[in-house]
């Protein structure tokens, strides 16, 4: 069988510099439904339209998942 | 003290007993003694290693961020501990501290290591050390009084005498063996709660976890821990009644596996009311760990700061099948508070393998190197043991009088450990007190205790997670940036006993890593001071209470000896007899009988 010359090492380092990583500072800020505080919303339960997730009635209490 | 002194087997009583591989989780450690079996007693020891792992080696130029999850891999059935090592050794370099949530998370899960490991070691292959099978064959004389020895505590476990506990230890039928199987896989589950998965943890990162924190997550893991609790009461009844047994049934037992009490303990659970991994402040929140790290000589705490600890760290040779790294580079010449860095400190050492063959008649025999301890006190180079890893922490932790929970707490002579109520056992306050000796009796003994211990613990995490997450915080982790050049430690208690972690970053990436685990400190062979390791130390001149001679010979109370320092599972010993005849005794509870 004939493969293609391999483009990395076996070696090389997992992270490429200029990459976005995930534990980059200012990623906690970006997610959704996480607040500054370290509680959390319901709308932490998905990326995907969040804020859809909020209670229906404001007075209810937003809560986090689980 | 043993003797040291070089004897010929010319001598005619002397004969070459060997065990080779004792195994841990890749067999890899043996034990040569000669043994003069007319005085009953084991004149020389050489613990030796025949393996060659490298990860000093090849961990250089990788992403300091995959640390964790490859040095987990170093062991099978304490890679969590590596992991958080690595992780708290990464945070120091990274400058990053995790939220409390999180702490309390790892340290569960930590706890939870703790249970699993020490009950399944204990009871499900040390105690086959102790069974009524090895002992009615290797001490009939003990067996016959075991069976008629009451139990002084019989209302606690439910054994009569002590012949009944030590029928329960029988491996595979014995009642005790297995639920200890059944807890031991309960510890697992409480472990994979909080750390994702069992040995290699998915969820434990540097800067936190990636658990999500919920009520569920922590009642299901209370729910087994009182399960759990249940067991550990009864067990520690019964461990200390078998062990008294041997106390009284063989006078001088006591000098089995005894050494000089040489103690290291490198601290575990880390208070995140105080912990903020940083250098400068280690001497703090070391102290503030809910285990006190400590070196305990001649009995006394010669000193409880991670920065002296660190700083006394070397790593010798002498029969090592290494190069010395004398001419290589110094990656850390001064610490962040600026003290010097030896070179023969992890932090610059150079890992330069010299394949060759073994001479055990004063050449090289190990791939283990020597790691010591030097005291600053008398200019020694301190061969510590972890005394398998309880003794220490709770000698450390005794002596420092710090750890102060509603659970859990030292006193200056010993630790009190309070355990609730369960379902099937009333509340019951143990103490463990310092003992008169460093010897295998008592590294057993500790083990247990410290099963009792970290779960004492686990409820004081469990209580204080609790108090986060009804707060409405649900924080696991923090962010953080990698810097291009940076330092760091990490210092941790694998279930076995110390373990460090030193790392060294440059342009982003992992210039110098080095792990020292517990086995490392006991397994090492005589360095190039002269001074034998820890195994050879404590097996050298101890006697021998085996009624059987040279043919029928199973060396129990060497067995004994060695495996009281739990040198990771030891599940297979081949005995080699000399002059070609070879016993094969299989201790493998996971493979069957013919493991």
């Amino acid at each position: 069988m004939k493969v293609g010359k391999p483009d990395v090492k076996p070696d090389a380092p997992s992270h490429v510099k200029g990459i976005k990583a995930g534990n980059s500072k200012g990623n906690y800020e970006r997610q959704s439904g996480h607040n500054p505080d370290g509680t959390s919303t319901a709308a932490r339960s998905t990326g995907v339209n969040p804020k859809a997730h909020d209670p229906i009635d404001p007075s209810m209490p937003n809560l986090s998942p689980g | 003290m043993a003797v040291r002194e070089r004897v010929t087997p010319e001598a005619g009583k002397l004969v070459d007993m060997s065990w080779d591989p004792i195994t841990r989780i890749v067999g890899n450690l043996g034990i040569y003694t000669k043994i003069d079996f007319d005085n009953r007693e084991v004149v020389t020891c050489k613990s030796t290693s025949s393996l060659f792992r490298g990860y000093s080696v090849f961990m250089k130029g990788k992403d300091p961020r995959d640390a964790h999850f490859i040095t987990s891999r170093i062991c099978g059935i304490c890679g969590d501990n590596h992991a958080v090592c690595s992780c708290y050794a990464q945070q120091m370099a990274y400058g990053v501290k995790p939220p409390p949530l999180g702490e309390w998370i790892v340290n569960l899960g930590e706890a939870a290591e703790y249970i699993f490991d020490h009950i399944i070691f204990q009871d499900n292959l040390v105690f086959v050390d102790f069974c009524e099978e090895m002992v009615r064959a290797t001490n009939p004389s003990v067996w016959a009084k075991a069976e008629k020895a009451d139990a002084p505590h019989a209302e606690l476990h439910g054994y009569r005498t002590i012949g009944d506990i030590m029928r329960s230890y029988n491996p595979f039928t014995g009642e005790t063996y297995k639920e200890a199987l059944h807890m031991s896989r309960i510890g697992r589950e409480m472990i994979c709660l909080m750390e994702g998965r069992h040995v290699h943890p998915s969820t434990v990162y540097p800067g936190g976890v990636g658990t999500v924190a919920t009520p569920t997550l922590f009642t299901d893991y209370l729910s087994r821990l009182l399960r759990c609790l249940d067991f550990i009461k009864k067990a520690v009844a019964m461990n200390d009644d078998v062990f008294d047994f041997f106390y009284e049934a063989m006078p001088g037992y006591e000098e089995v596996g005894r050494r000089r009490i040489l103690l290291g303990c490198w601290g575990a659970f880390n208070n995140p009311d105080h912990v903020d991994y940083d250098y400068l402040n280690m001497e703090h929140w070391g102290n503030e760990m809910f285990v006190t790290p400590g070196v305990v000589v001649d009995g006394e705490l010669v000193t409880q700061n991670l920065v002296d600890i660190n700083l006394g760290i070397r790593i010798l040779l002498g029969s090592s099948y290494y190069e010395d790294w004398a001419n290589e580079e110094t990656f850390v010449a001064q610490d962040p508070l600026g003290n010097p860095v030896d070179k023969r400190h992890p932090w610059n050492q150079t890992t330069l393998p010299k394949p060759q063959k073994r001479d055990l008649d004063g050449g090289n025999y190990s791939w283990v190197m020597s790691p010591r301890w030097y005291d600053q006190r008398t200019g020694d180079y301190l061969a510590l043991d972890t005394g398998g890893g309880a003794l220490a922490r709770l000698w450390a932790t005794a002596l420092a009088n710090k750890v102060d929970t509603p659970y859990v707490k030292a006193t200056g002579q010993s630790v009190q450990i309070s355990l609730p109520k369960t379902p099937n056992t009333p509340e019951q306050t143990l103490e463990w007190r310092i003992p008169q000796w460093s010897n295998a009796i008592e590294r057993d003994r500790a083990r247990i205790y410290f099963v009792a211990y970290s779960a004492a613990m686990a409820l004081y995490f469990l209580d204080r997670a609790f108090t986060e997450l009804r707060n409405g915080v649900t924080k696991v982790f923090e962010d953080f940036d990698v810097p291009d050049e940076a330092i760091g430690c990490g210092f941790h208690e694998a279930v076995r006993g110390v373990l460090s972690h030193h790392l060294v970053i440059r342009d982003g990436k992992i210039a110098n890593y080095h792990p020292y685990p517990p086995t490392p400190w006991n397994g090492s062979p005589t360095d190039s001071y002269g001074t034998p390791g820890p195994y050879e130390d404590a097996v050298m001149g101890q006697p021998i209470f085996e009624e059987a001679g040279p043919d029928e010979f199973r060396g129990i109370d060497i067995m004994r000896a060695v495996r009281s320092f739990d040198p990771c599972l030891p599940c297979g010993v081949h005995m080699y007899l000399g002059k070609g005849k070879t016993l094969k005794t299989v201790h493998s509870p996971m493979f069957g009988e013919h493991g």
